[in-house]
């Protein structure tokens, strides 16, 4: 039984059987959710997120918790990815589970471009101020879909003795050749900001500003040639080792940074823990979440 | 050296006590119990910031960050309402930038919400929350130039961030937008501390919802998570503390706790 129940959400390979599904799962998706909107008031809503959100988070907290057995209980429906892999009961299912959420992630896609298309039509058709940009993103969209597409479709050919389909390289020039340098350029400007930023930290305006000026001088010269130079006269072994910049540096990053970061993280962690919980056992509040009684 | 595929005994055991300890003490504080909860500045600036972008008569932008549903973004929602419902008391418009598909049509449903708990359904303008791109650095662009060219006076930024939370925060520095920010990752915790006016930290994150609403079932989530924490910390000190003497006495091939944190592929 459970071999037929996994074998559900087996990827379809012919193509005939692969449209069906497509159009079964399509026009049952539709209809489910008309359903729901029509008959489901914002109580109903709030139990069916409930219910839907404590079973797909018992299960994951289920499969996570129970015990395991090296490579049993793994149905014959599915090929296995990681044998050697500890599995118990539910592990079969994780793969599955995990692709229904990027299915239903991929469908806000539609609801993403839907948006832009929006607020970018208003300003074009309103000629509100800036409206040029608005027409360049209709245009770098319709362009993008039109040339990736076309390209996507292309008969295959052996491009390395081939010359490059014009379709294939005006996208090849949209991509590579502007939306990537576009990118990295983004990405440079980075420098700056984080000149800037250290500009205004570094202010020595209080003693904890101080402080963290003195350190992060210390971590920031120890980390470079001239660093080791200026205590470079003081031993290399001894105690007297320790004060030399590169050693402070490390000790700085070693013993102060990083503890303190791990508490950050720690207390995130149980922050993160109680708030899943909540969410989980649906006591969170607020938009898609019971009121307080 | 990675995360456990499956809990041990000893995760287990860790994790529902922990769970246990939050739970108990939501019980107890839905009873009534008073519990304390420290000021945290970066979340009581937010009135602050709300009330600033009032008085210039100018809008407010909030950034959810660069992830999808999660719990760190679910957070962040739940600040978000709370900003738009102090917003919409004193009409002020609030801009929500998205960079995730799948956050969108649950970011307009958290704000229109918002808008009708506070009474004012009809100042909810779709066009306020808008996607914006799902490519970083474009979103992080997008958003630099949504809040140039509507001359906001305050900037949220709460959820995930990464490499874009300088261009994000700097940019509206050179705005003069008072700027409040939280992010679980200690790793942009600088870069928002450098940049903006206040900034919320660690674990206070997860705390906002608590202190924001003063709801007795947050307040005792909160105080539980505390405990919890309490408890992690006296675990870590027993743990420095047997690995200090079995490493004195030569005995490590006695390596228990390994054995505890080891990889549960064996299972209990």
């Amino acid at each position: 039984m459970w071999d037929s129940i996994q074998s559900v959400f087996q990827p379809t390979t012919s193509p005939p059987q692969l449209y069906r599904n497509l159009a079964v799962a399509l026009i049952g998706s539709f209809v489910l959710l008309a359903l729901l909107h029509r008959f489901l008031g914002p109580r109903g809503r709030r139990w069916l997120i409930a219910f839907v959100t404590f079973v797909g988070g018992l299960y994951l907290g289920l499969e996570y918790f129970l015990p395991v057995r090296t490579a049993v209980l793994w149905p014959t429906a599915i090929p296995n990815p990681n044998p050697d892999r500890g599995a118990n009961l539910l592990t079969p299912g994780i793969e599955p589970v995990g692709i229904m959420m990027s299915v239903i992630g991929a469908f806000t896609v539609g609801l993403g471009i839907y948006s832009l298309c929006q607020v970018h039509g208003r300003s074009l058709g309103q000629r509100r101020p800036g409206w040029h940009n608005s027409l360049a993103f209709f245009l770098a969209m319709v362009a993008m879909l039109v040339f990736g597409f076309w390209a996507h479709y292309l008969p295959k050919v052996d491009e390395a003795s081939a010359v490059m389909p014009v379709p294939r390289a005006i996208y090849e020039m949209l991509f590579s050749g502007l939306f990537m340098p576009l990118q990295a350029a983004t990405f440079s400007l980075l420098a700056f900001y984080i000149a800037s930023a250290a500009y205004r930290a570094f202010r020595i305006r209080t003693a904890e500003a101080g402080l963290m000026m003195a350190a992060a001088f210390i971590v920031m010269i120890g980390q470079v040639p001239v660093g080791a130079w200026v205590t470079s006269g003081l031993p290399t072994t001894g105690a007297l080792a320790f004060f030399r910049l590169e050693a402070l540096g490390e000790w700085i990053m070693t013993w102060l940074n990083a503890p303190a970061q791990r508490g950050i993280v720690f207390g995130v962690a149980i922050g993160g823990l109680a708030m899943s919980l909540r969410i989980w056992l649906s006591l969170e509040r607020g938009t898609f979440f019971s009121e307080q009684g | 050296m990675g995360g456990l595929e499956h809990a041990n005994w000893f995760m287990s055991a860790l994790f529902g006590s922990m769970c246990l300890i939050i739970v108990i003490s939501v019980l107890v504080a839905q009873r009534g119990r008073e519990m304390f909860i420290r000021r945290i500045p970066g979340l009581t600036a937010i009135k602050e910031a709300v009330g600033r972008a009032t008085e210039m008569g100018r809008p407010i932008f909030f950034s959810p960050g660069l992830r999808g549903i999660e719990i760190a973004t679910l957070q962040a929602l739940a600040i978000l309402s709370y900003v738009v419902r102090l917003a919409a008391e004193r009409a002020t418009r609030i801009i929500v930038g998205i960079c995730e598909p799948e956050l969108y049509p649950v970011a307009e449903e958290s704000v229109r919400e918002a808008y009708e708990a506070a009474g004012r359904p009809e100042a909810f303008r779709s066009d306020d929350v808008r996607f914006i791109s799902n490519e970083q650095f474009a979103y992080a662009l997008g958003s630099v130039g949504l809040m140039a060219r509507e001359q906001v006076a305050t900037n949220f930024f709460f959820g995930m961030f990464f490499a874009e939370s300088l261009i994000l925060a700097e940019n509206g520095q050179a705005l003069g937008a008072l700027q409040v920010a939280g992010c679980p990752d200690p790793v942009q915790i600088p870069f928002f501390i450098a940049t903006c006016d206040y900034v919320v930290i660690g674990d206070e994150y997860y705390a906002a919802s608590a202190y924001l609403t003063r709801e007795p079932t947050l307040t005792g989530s909160l105080v539980g998570q505390d405990i919890a924490k309490a408890l992690l910390v006296a675990l870590l000190i027993l743990g420095v503390g047997l690995a200090t003497y079995f490493g004195a006495v030569g005995n490590e091939e006695y390596n228990f706790l390994r054995q505890l944190l080891a990889t549960g592929a064996t299972g209990s």
